[in-house]
């Protein structure tokens, strides 16, 4: 399975978290205009990182042998959403979404998005070409 | 997967609050001429939208919906003469509503701006959809 495989494992765990990351920006921007709404985020994903726990090097991560199995929390990206503590504007009802700060956002998470399955495809591509289905 | 179908309900939510507010705005401006049929009473009030944050716990998205629509009363209503009118005072003023064009202007203005923020993240969000779906081909 491709899903063995920990490059694969370590590019759906990113986009795993673009999703989720689209998902916060999401919930800023509908809420621009609700009062005393302070806009989140995510925490920055460590890429690195999550490779080396995917692929298991140095820590010791239980393993999923069946598909019915779940993994450890430690083994997939867990970001939290946390409150923007600071913002550089704050409107007189005391919110503080910025609406471009969030689509630059947004846009961010687009292309990293377009980077991550172009990447996959690649993979994909190389593998089928090992298999020598080309 | 699921995080990308909130992303669309959040949205989708923001631009439904965001059509509410329009419409209570169209309201404001097409009122805006309403006056009384009677002396004494009060004319239009201009209405007012108020939105909340709401977690849906179910799916932890943090949605926006309407809070309450309510009049407006702490701005006055201006006051016109015209002495033949059916709502006129003893001295000949008619109490109009206070609806004011501009600051309903700016408020269409703004509503569309949050409009367009969430109809983009939803075509954003839908463009991903198909990029992940490409992996197929």
């Amino acid at each position: 399975m491709t899903t063995d495989i920990a490059l694969m494992k370590a590019m759906s765990a990113k986009m795993g978290y673009l999703n989720q990351r689209q998902k916060v920006i999401s919930q800023n921007i509908a809420n621009a205009d609700t009062p005393n709404y302070q806009p989140s985020d995510l925490t920055k994903l460590n890429f690195s990182g999550v490779l080396k726990k995917v692929t298991g090097s140095k820590a010791v991560t239980m393993e999923t042998t069946s598909p019915l199995h779940m993994p450890a929390p430690n083994q997939i990206a867990n970001a939290k959403a946390k409150e923007q503590k600071m913002t550089y504007e704050v409107a007189p009802d005391k919110n503080g979404v910025i609406l471009e700060e969030q689509l630059i956002k947004s846009n961010e998470v687009q292309m990293d998005y377009a980077l991550m399955v172009n990447l996959y495809k690649q993979n994909n591509d190389l593998m089928r070409t090992a298999l020598g289905r080309r | 997967m699921a995080d990308i179908f909130s992303t669309l309900t959040v949205s989708g939510y923001g631009m439904r609050a965001q059509t509410e507010r329009v419409r209570v705005i169209a309201q404001n401006i097409a009122n805006a001429d309403t006056t009384a049929l009677k002396p004494g009473e009060n004319p239009y009030t201009r209405q007012q939208i108020t939105f909340k944050n709401q977690l849906d716990r179910a799916h932890q998205e943090k949605l926006v919906r309407v809070d309450d629509v309510s009049d407006d009363t702490k701005s006055e209503y201006p006051v016109k003469y015209m002495p033949g009118h059916p709502a006129a005072d003893a001295n000949g003023y008619v109490k109009m509503p206070n609806v004011n064009g501009l600051i309903e202007a700016m408020d269409m203005k703004e509503a569309t701006r949050s409009y367009e923020a969430n109809l983009g993240m939803f075509n954003q969000t839908r463009e991903m959809m198909n990029r992940t779906i490409g992996l197929l081909q």
